[in-house]
């Protein structure tokens, strides 16, 4: 059910291959692109898809295209965020692993709309043998005259180089990827300048999304409008969701945002439901940094509503009883898992990865890790759960980048919604060392407001 | 001597020319890559100095670069590195377990070496792979759905090819 446009054929025998790949289809979207249209007209069409950046922050991809700057005579570039680093996230992967060369024609599209004659993919140091994979797919594009000097008579050159990173999630985030890209360290730049104006080498660039700058090829192939059509309201098109955590069935599904939680959850379709007959008790759905949710504010909004796998429902009751849809990183918790534990391996995350610029951020996160340590291993006191919140509050919106309000959103997500479970450690000093707090009452459901 | 052979220096030019003219700093972090690979897995200060030279940046250049990043290596490690992950959703399907298993079969403690000189254990941070969880890397490639017995298998499978190369 739900229509798929962008892995649907990830599966097929010898896809990685460029004879494949074309014969299937392929590199159509490259002809249509440079054969009738113009760059802007290939811009207006990723308007009006309503495709939103799917790396996790959903801005307006049209939107920031058109920002870009086009000063006479200087270069431009496009620069793909393969840094995929978020927890819970593993949809880029699967996309590049499998179906390099959606990836290629996706970049080949963009960068004729964008001007953008070389272009970049920044991808994560860890991911080494999917560099192997885009480089043979990039060299495969080259041979068959889809990249080069004067692709297909158009007059449009284009090459692409993979740029590779060596381990710091902060440079997932597009102005400490064009230090990185640099050849400094990932710290982030105060924007303004944006990278539309002042990116790359001080050039006029344009980050976005894997999944994002793939999204391109169906929206040409199919038109903006006809993407529209899917999905529902903001929510246009498709999503990947790499599904993690407790659930019979992990790993990357193609969901068209029409769908419930519930049934993402527990259908065979996707998930599958959770194994050992377990219950479910929490989950994160957009990566580590959106708000975690515990069953009973997951599967309907506080309004009583069925919360849908879309932008708008995920976020239904702000972060106080909702969460985003944020990377599509999504994390299951069964009754058995500590939110506690969890909150700790976040926190020593978000330590790790904090570039160490902003002070709030730097000394923040640490700190929160030492409480959250304190608390998971029985030396905790009742006064540490307030002044985490205390902390977390201090990193918000006090930062350069948001890294520190992705460091401070989990813990103030699990205070908020399981609170008894933190002051359960404390007061349990002894018995938290040996057993978990179990489900409570996370997955009881909650009243319902009262209709006018 | 830490010196590129000529065919790593050719690499080493192709690297540079993807980047625009006067621009050379932006093929650090491959070519450091590069290095270590290609000078025992680790950056000396001697090794980040000739990378210095070969893009002519000032040593500082090299060494903040190598000191921010997590993939750099900067002590001497075993001929097999495990970088197990210990992220939110690989805890929750067990990677602490696998990492206590893993110091209590070799012998080690995070962050040592086997005395063997061929195991180095490392924990890391979230690698993309949390549906195929409690997983590592090792070298390029990654060993996923980690059990006892895939690591007893993953351990063995190592020590036959250090022996085989000896």
């Amino acid at each position: 059910m739900g229509r798929k446009l962008l892995i649907d054929k990830a599966q097929i025998e010898g896809i990685r291959t460029y004879e494949v790949y074309r014969r299937e289809g392929g590199y159509r979207s490259v002809e249509k692109a440079l054969k009738s249209m113009t760059p802007d007209q290939v811009t207006d069409e990723v308007k009006k898809s309503g495709l939103r950046g799917r790396g996790g922050a959903g801005f307006p991809t049209g939107m920031k295209w058109s920002f870009i700057a086009k000063p006479e005579g200087v270069p431009r570039h496009l620069v793909c965020n393969a840094d995929e680093s978020e927890p819970g996230t593993f949809k880029d992967r699967y996309l590049m692993e499998f179906i390099p060369h959606l990836l290629v024609e996706g970049l080949i599209v963009s960068s004729y709309a964008l001007g953008s004659n070389i272009t970049y993919i920044y991808i994560r140091g860890e991911y080494a043998w999917i560099i192997d994979i885009l480089e043979t797919a990039i060299a495969e594009a080259r041979q068959h005259g889809w990249l080069g000097k004067n692709i297909q008579g158009s007059g449009f050159d284009c090459d692409i180089y993979v740029h590779r990173g060596a381990g710091a999630y902060i440079c997932g985030e597009e102005t400490a990827l064009l230090e990185s890209l640099e050849g400094k360290r990932g710290n982030p730049r105060i924007k303004p300048p944006f990278p539309a104006a002042k990116g790359a080498w001080d050039r006029p660039t344009v980050v976005n999304n894997v999944e994002t700058l793939a999204a391109v090829v169906p929206i040409i192939n199919i038109g903006g409008e006809e993407y529209a059509k899917i999905g529902v309201g903001k929510s246009t098109g498709t999503k990947l969701i790499s599904a993690c955590g407790n659930i019979k069935k992990p790993g990357v599904y193609e969901i068209d945002m029409t769908i419930s939680v519930e049934e993402f959850i527990f259908s065979d379709e996707y998930c599958g439901g959770i194994p050992h007959g377990k219950r479910l008790k929490a989950c994160i759905p957009g990566g580590s940094s959106v708000p975690i949710l515990p069953a009973n504010l997951l599967l309907k909004t506080a309004k009583g509503e069925t919360r849908m796998m879309n932008y708008e429902s995920l976020s239904d009751g702000g972060f106080a009883k909702g969460s985003m849809m944020g990377s599509g990183g999504f994390i299951v918790f069964d009754e058995d898992q500590c939110v506690v534990r969890h909150t700790l391996t976040l926190a020593r995350f978000y330590r790790h990865e904090s570039c160490g610029q902003c002070s709030p951020c730097r000394e923040g996160t640490g700190w929160m890790e030492k409480i959250l340590h304190n608390l998971e291993y029985g030396k905790g006191k009742i006064s540490d759960i307030d002044l985490l919140w205390d902390i977390q509050r201090k990193i918000e919106g006090n930062t350069i980048c948001p890294l520190g309000d992705a460091a401070a959103w989990p813990v103030a997500a699990a205070i908020r919604h399981f609170r008894d479970e933190f002051e359960w450690h404390v007061k349990n000093p002894v018995e938290c060392l040996t057993r978990n707090y179990g489900l409570a009452h996370y997955a009881d459901p909650l009243e319902a407001p009262a209709t006018a | 001597m830490i010196q590129f052979s000529e065919e790593k220096l050719a690499k080493v030019r192709e690297i540079i020319a993807r980047y625009p003219e006067g621009k050379q700093k932006s093929a650090l972090l491959p070519v450091l890559h590069l290095a270590q690979d290609s000078f025992g897995g680790w950056l000396s200060t001697e090794t980040m100095d000739y990378v210095a030279g070969l893009l002519q940046l000032e040593p500082i250049e090299v060494y903040e670069v190598a000191t921010f990043y997590s993939m750099y290596n900067l002590k001497p490690v075993g001929k097999y590195v495990f970088e197990v992950c210990q992220t939110g959703p690989c805890m929750l399907n067990g990677s602490d377990q696998i990492i206590e298993y893993i110091k209590g079969k070799l012998g080690i403690a995070v962050g040592e070496t086997t005395p063997d000189g061929l195991f180095t254990l490392k924990t890391v941070e979230c690698l993309g792979a949390c549906g195929y969880a409690p997983m590592m890397q090792m070298g390029k490639t990654y060993r996923e759905h980690l059990t006892r017995e895939k690591v007893d298998a993953i351990v063995d499978e190592c020590r036959q090819n250090a022996a085989l190369n000896n």
